[in-house]
């Protein structure tokens, strides 16, 4: 089928096919929703190419996936990028993950850039899928619904050695705080460093009778095993 | 000889010389010329088209002879458009129809030769000669079989043309309707008011009008019901992919599709040969599979067809000789073999797309082609220096709530400050379990 308007051999340089794209621009540009009818309407009105031609052009721009089927994004959409979603799970599998263990786990290097994750990220966070919050230096990502506390905890539980010492503690109560490196194998300073973390985001406290002795802070206790055991359910729940 | 001119005579030598000329020109639209389905359709159009002529013969000479040979001429006329029909849908001749047709057919021979089939009187002023008793039952019977696989099949291709076609699908049951029901339906009434079999008449004619008329300037009108064309890829030796085009939505992506296809030929090496032609029933359609020497062709949809076999098969030999000098070169550049679409428009062109679901479905433009501020611009392509990936988040900045870019463009330097500042800690905090 040749159409009488296209004289040229049908292509991307057709100034007719041309006209039509930047239609779609313009329509584009003034967020007003672009679909077939307000194309074929607008680009009749104004270029006067027979119905046939015209649809022709508008079935070629489909094709050749210049005009792609979508809209702006809702909630419901914005998963549909096999990435995002990608992103999206691995932080439900993982709340409390850090930007820079993403970049290794959930989108490496050969996925994307670090400029596609961050996009992707500010995504799912305009979406409220999930949220961020400053944990010292740190932007740490967790699933919207999640508790911000819970996440601070699971964030800071992430970290090898401060698992020990909390562990340690859980099992202890009370710890002689020069032990502690001992007691879980690790450099001093390493250690030392954490347990003024913790106690700076009271996490863990001084025993009131004695300075030398640390605890979990007893306000947390029950959170802790609570956080633990929701964190898990709700994992499950989310990727069921 | 007085002749028994009438104004029912008038009529039939008006609609059967309008309704033949239409006919014959119809055959010369080049869209249409070569389809098997419409070839029968017109003839048993030109068929019905004698049949008036004739039917308004045997009322100017009162002649009962004309008159039997008149009705026999429904017979022809029912088994081309019940054949067309049938063909247009199934790419066979037979159906229950033909069969029911063929042995009233006979039936219908033989009454018509009987004599009290043919009855001479004065109705509605002038002389008529009129079919009577089974003659005439089993004359109105063959009228109805042909109206009612039009009828039918014209509804069915209206509701399921894509929205493409879908103005020219309602134009094609317009004509369809001025035939059945309207046309029938006066047809039946004559028997009790003679004058109404020209109306009768003059519906048929204006509904066969448009019938023909469509079909033969939007072919793809056959083509909705048969089968649907998902997809075409066109593949060299290595598995390249080098084109692609689809009619309806698939969810199957280029390169599984062009997996799948190198499995298959792979798997299928020992039927196969370079111009070999191979069907893989598919559990939701089919695979068309042709192979030539320098590439390998897939087809998908959704069953089987002799067309659809041919002009794959007209399509592969085309491709290889259009793009003789590139596959000889061995490119791989899909945008080399763009131009393959003029032969997607010569083989393929009258098989609807089905891509576009309705007219309010929202488009959007892919990056290449969506404008953005240029400060904006020059922003993101320092992000994002890779072009494609430039392109997929242009695409997706398109859809993105307003303030969008300005957040993005934020959340990105405060990370990169971030990273910065963690890098220069002494204790490497985030030490994993």
């Amino acid at each position: 089928m040749k159409t009488q308007i296209l004289s040229k051999p049908v292509g991307l340089e057709h100034p007719n096919v041309k006209r039509v794209i930047e239609i779609a621009e313009e329509i584009m540009s003034k967020n007003k929703v672009l679909n077939l009818e307000t194309l074929y309407n607008i680009a009749k009105k104004r270029l006067k190419i027979p119905r046939n031609g015209l649809l022709f052009i508008i079935q070629l721009l489909i094709n050749k996936k210049i005009l792609i089927e979508g809209s702006k994004f809702s909630r419901e959409t914005v998963l549909s990028n096999s990435i995002r979603n990608r992103i999206y799970r691995y932080i439900i599998l993982n709340p409390g993950v850090h930007f820079s263990i993403l970049r290794k786990k959930a989108l490496s290097e050969e996925m994307g850039s670090s400029g596609q994750l961050v996009w992707h990220l500010e995504m799912l966070l305009k979406f409220n899928y999930i949220k961020k919050i400053k944990v010292g230096n740190y932007t740490v990502f967790l699933p919207y619904e999640l508790d911000e506390m819970a996440g601070r905890i699971l964030f800071i539980l992430r970290d090898r050695i401060n698992n020990k010492i909390i562990h340690l503690l859980n099992e202890n109560k009370t710890v002689i705080k020069s032990d502690i490196y001992k007691e879980i194998d690790e450099k001093r300073e390493d250690v030392y460093y954490r347990i003024n973390y913790l106690l700076d985001h009271g996490i863990i406290t001084l025993n009131q009778d004695l300075d030398s002795e640390i605890c979990i802070n007893t306000n947390l206790n029950d959170f802790f095993i609570e956080i633990l055991d929701t964190s898990k359910s709700y994992t499950k729940k989310k990727l069921r | 000889m007085v002749l028994n001119w009438n104004i029912e005579v008038i009529i039939d030598f008006i609609v059967a010389t309008l309704g033949i000329i239409v006919t014959v020109i119809s055959y010369y639209s080049p869209k249409s010329k070569k389809i098997t389905s419409l070839l029968f359709m017109r003839f048993g159009w030109i068929f019905f088209w004698i049949f008036l002529l004739f039917d308004g013969l045997a009322f100017l000479f009162i002649n009962e002879v004309l008159a039997v040979f008149t009705g026999l001429l429904l017979i022809p006329t029912t088994i081309f458009i019940v054949i067309g029909v049938t063909y247009t849908i199934k790419e066979t001749f037979y159906s229950k129809g033909l069969l029911v047709i063929s042995g009233l057919s006979t039936l219908f021979i033989y009454v018509g030769t009987q004599p009290g089939a043919i009855g001479i009187s004065l109705e509605a002023g002038y002389l008529r000669v009129d079919w009577i008793g089974v003659f005439n039952i089993i004359g109105i019977f063959f009228t109805s079989i042909s109206v009612f696989y039009l009828f039918f099949w014209g509804l069915k291709t209206w509701v399921n043309s894509p929205i493409l076609i879908k103005k020219e699908a309602s134009i094609f049951f317009i004509g369809i309707l001025f035939i059945c029901p309207l046309g029938l339906i006066f047809y039946v009434l004559y028997l009790f008011e003679t004058l109404l079999i020209l109306v009768s008449d003059i519906m048929i004619m204006i509904g066969a009008l448009i019938f023909i008329f469509t079909l033969a300037r939007e072919p793809k009108l056959l083509y909705i019901l048969p089968f649907t064309i998902h997809r075409i890829i066109v593949k060299d030796r290595d598995g390249h992919p080098l084109y692609d085009h689809d009619w309806s939505e698939t969810n199957i992506s280029e390169a599984i599709f062009t997996g799948f296809l190198n499995a298959v030929q792979l798997i299928s090496e020992e039927v196969m040969h370079i111009g070999g032609l191979l069907d893989i029933n598919l559990e939701e359609g089919i695979l068309i599979l042709k192979e030539s020497k320098n590439i390998t062709v897939g087809l998908v949809a959704s069953k089987t067809s002799k067309l659809l076999r041919d002009s794959v098969i007209k399509f592969t030999d085309d491709f290889e000789r259009k793009f003789e000098r590139e596959l000889k070169n061995s490119v791989k550049d899909m945008s080399q073999y763009e131009a393959a679409f003029e032969l997607i428009e010569k083989y393929f062109s009258n098989f609807p797309y089905k891509i576009i679901k309705s007219k309010k479905q929202p488009l959007i433009l892919t990056g290449k082609y969506v404008k953005i501020p240029l400060e904006l611009e020059n922003k993101l392509r320092k992000i994002f220096p890779d072009e494609e990936e430039f392109e997929t988040i242009k695409t997706e900045l398109i859809r993105s709530p307003l303030s969008f870019s300005s957040e993005f463009a934020k959340f990105y330097q405060e990370l990169k400050d971030e990273i910065k500042k963690i890098s220069d800690e002494n204790i490497k905090y985030l030490d994993e379990n």
